[in-house]
């Protein structure tokens, strides 16, 4: 290969297009991360160091909300998992209607979620959504689905499953398909029963895309905010507030910009953290049936 | 040929322009406002509605923007401190000038002389038109909450007779909190689906301000102008005092006789519940008489009676820390919001198109036209909007007419009106009430303890903004003169 300095000429246009799209944005948030800097009222931007993360670091709404969407993120993501593998397996057996099934599986996907969301909500209504007219039919008292913390955190997780739940059908679906015939013929020479296949062949060999949609899906779920925004609105309290509703609250309601980046720079961290831990957790397992 | 194709286009053009002469007045031909309010219909149908009839006067062109209302104050904030040329109008609230203030041009002097402009309510006029002895916007929506309650449910001799022997008092409009109560948990009748009373709880759903107007009689001392949200001496915050304390204790035991689960109510659901016929009372903005007296929207069209909000006879002093008892009822109405307000950014390259249009929509025919329409947002705000009872005719019987305008005009004329806060970073302000007033609902605090939090979080927040800067921006706020 020449070593014609003109090949610079070309890569710099495409390396100035990356740095101003991709790195300018998050070099400029990290700066401002270090600063103390309001919009409204406008307070001069002035340096403060740490300060930013350790009074987020300090602050318990910071904690809860971390809490808060962990657990939506790790429950919703667990239950679409379970009831996706399911649905995918029942898709590939190709039970009758299978391709009515198929489309209709996967509509709630292609819904925009604050769409969802409302049509949630009118489920929900307490007193014209038909959700509580059915249990109230039912002799039950009229459930607080969106007004009490439990009840929300559950109405939040049930809408993410109905959405999301599509999407790992979707992936496990397409997985499922390049699986090899062979493997289950020779299982069924042995005699083997359907459990047992499901447990030494399917799910094994189906790991590594598991991981990748069971990640994909944890991360997406990490970023709720348009369901909680219209539903709960992150109430009762900051009950149901997660950590990208607290960031919105900060930074677009209440314009404190510089402990906005702050927190958007440890949501980074936290989603890291996240998924470091989950890759080492499953890496042997991997390995095992690589 | 050639000759008469000129001759004729000239005469052709020159009638056209002879005609936008006439049609036009004044001529704004050629421009195009762009206004920034709040998603429809409330407010944005109206600066439509006058936007086409201006454009047809003016020849100019109206184009409303709409933003949901949580992205309203970010989207003209931002325009406004990055000195974008983004609107040419801007609606807003009146907490959020004091944010806005240094950007927005003078309301010019002809607007602000005649009879259309003394027609406009004083405490509008005076007070939230004005910042630091300047006219920078206009009201364009009046807001003070009123009470509503069902006329067929409080002649009934039959409800009346039961309530008297219950309570030991006639079943009438509320003059106090207590009565207000009582009444709310007569009517709970979820086997028959009435309920006591509807007001807003959702955070996130304007339920601060109802909040408000039940502490706003027990904190507003008459003759301490700026009593209730702050020691306007030293700028403490006064939200955890008693008077506060009690304010909100009330309102939990409101939220217990309202319909289930109106701890998710904004304002729209309040309205809804009234006009369906689901509660006997509420309190709010003069929307709900509006569309609750709407047969098309409601079940108790010709049944809506109005009054001003219930009273205390005792109000916390912040002065002498006790309680200041009257022989009678204060009445304390809130400018809950104290209405919609249009503005021209200084940044604005159509001031002069853009105040005329303003002042168009503004105008006594214009604005009584939209306050009798249910849906536009638009409450009274002109003196001529609460005494001609033939344009309410139209919307109300009589006598519901004659109540909803005797319960605005005398909320706006009351000697003790009470007007919000506005100070800048209100949203950090109001942010850790809603928060708190959820937890206080939702019983996982108590009322002192929950504006305990937020008394504590006010005074940081005046801290970290500045707090003679804050001081110097509430006095302002509440009409007083610099210390």
């Amino acid at each position: 290969m020449r070593n014609d300095p003109i090949k610079y000429f070309f890569i710099w246009p495409a390396l100035f297009v990356v740095l101003a799209i991709s790195i300018f944005p998050l070099i400029y948030s990290l700066t401002t991360s270090f600063m103390s800097f309001r919009l409204v009222p406008p307070i001069p931007p002035r340096f403060v160091g740490l300060d930013n993360y350790t009074s987020l670091l300090a602050n318990p709404r910071f904690w809860h909300v971390t809490l808060t969407t962990s657990i939506i993120a790790f429950i919703s993501v667990a239950i679409q998992y379970v009831i996706g593998f399911g649905v995918a397996l029942a898709l590939h057996a190709k039970v009758p209607g299978e391709k009515l099934f198929r489309v209709a599986f996967l509509l709630p996907m292609l819904i925009a979620p604050v769409a969802v969301a409302l049509i949630a909500r009118q489920i929900f209504n307490p007193t014209q959504g038909p959700l509580n007219q059915f249990m109230t039919f039912l002799g039950f008292p009229n459930l607080p689905f969106l007004t009490q913390t439990y009840w929300s955190l559950g109405a939040l997780i049930t809408v993410e499953v109905w959405q999301w739940t599509p999407f790992i059908v979707l992936m496990l679906l397409a997985g499922l398909a390049t699986l090899p015939d062979d493997v289950y013929e020779a299982a069924s020479l042995e005699n083997a029963s359907s459990w047992r296949q499901f447990w030494d062949i399917t799910f094994p060999m189906m790991l590594p895309i598991s991981v990748a949609v069971v990640f994909i899906r944890l991360i997406e779920s990490y970023k709720i905010i348009d369901t909680v925004f219209v539903l709960t609105g992150g109430g009762p309290g900051v009950s149901t507030e997660t950590l990208t509703l607290f960031a919105y609250q900060e930074g677009f309601k209440k314009f404190n910009l510089g402990y906005t980046s702050a927190l958007s720079f440890l949501f980074l961290i936290v989603i890291t953290v996240i998924g470091v831990v989950y890759l080492a957790i499953l890496k042997p397992y991997l390995a095992k049936h690589r | 040929m050639r000759k008469l194709l000129l001759g004729a286009s000239a005469m052709a053009a020159l009638s056209l322009s002879t005609g936008a002469a006439l049609a036009c007045d004044p001529d704004y031909t050629g421009v195009t406002l762009t206004a920034a309010s709040q998603t429809g219909p409330y407010i944005a149908s109206a600066l439509q509605t006058a936007g086409e009839a201006w454009a047809k006067k003016t020849c100019g062109k109206v184009n409303v923007v709409e933003f949901p209302w949580s992205e309203l104050y970010p989207k003209i904030v931002t325009s406004l401190s990055s000195g974008e040329e983004t609107f040419d109008v801007i609606s807003f609230a009146p907490a959020w000038s004091p944010d806005f203030t240094d950007f927005l041009s003078e309301v010019p002097e002809a607007m602000r002389k005649g009879a259309a402009w003394d027609d406009i309510a004083p405490i509008y006029r005076e007070q939230l038109m004005v910042w630091n002895g300047k006219t920078l916007s206009q009201t364009i929506d009046g807001d003070v909450h009123t009470y509503t309650y069902r006329i067929d449910l409080f002649e009934d001799p039959k409800e009346q007779e039961a309530f008297k022997a219950k309570y030991g008092y006639d079943l009438a409009v509320p003059q106090d909190w207590k009565q207000y109560l009582d009444i709310a948990e007569f009517f709970t009748r979820p086997d028959k689906g009435l309920w006591g009373t509807a007001e807003a709880y959702r955070r996130g759903g304007q339920q601060f301000w109802f909040f408000f107007s039940h502490a706003a009689s027990y904190t507003n001392v008459p003759g301490q102008k700026g009593a209730m949200f702050f020691n306007p001496e030293t700028m403490d915050a006064e939200i955890n005092n008693p008077g506060w304390v009690r304010g909100l204790e009330e309102y939990v035991k409101s939220s217990k006789l309202a319909p289930p689960n109106a701890l998710n109510f904004s304002f729209g659901e309040v309205n809804a519940a009234v006009a369906g016929g689901q509660v006997a009372q509420s309190i709010g903005w003069g929307d709900t008489g509006v569309i609750a007296a709407d047969p098309k929207q409601s079940k108790i069209s010709g049944k809506v009676g109005s009054a001003v909000l219930p009273g205390s006879n005792e109000i916390y002093d912040y002065k002498t820390k006790e309680w200041k008892k009257f022989d009678h009822v204060v009445k304390s109405p809130f400018m809950a919001f104290g209405g919609w307000q249009a503005a021209v950014p200084a940044s604005s390259k159509n001031q002069e198109a853009a105040w005329n249009y303003i002042e168009f929509l503004s105008s006594p025919a214009v604005s009584g036209q939209a306050a009798i329409t249910g849906g536009t947002g638009v409450n009274p705000y002109r003196i001529s909007h609460t005494t001609d009872l033939a344009l309410w005719s139209k919307l109300f019987s009589e006598r519901e007419a004659k109540e909803y305008l005797a319960g605005q005009a005398d909320s706006l004329a009351a000697e003790n009106v009470v007007l919000d806060m506005r100070l800048p970073g209100y949203f950090s302000y109001t942010e850790v009430v809603e928060i708190e007033l959820s937890k206080a609902l939702a019983g996982e605090v108590t009322a002192q303890q929950a504006l305990d939090t937020v008394a504590a979080e006010w005074n940081r927040l005046t801290d970290e903004f500045g707090r003679d800067k804050q001081l110097t921006a509430y006095r302002a706020s509440m009409g007083l003169p610099p210390l």
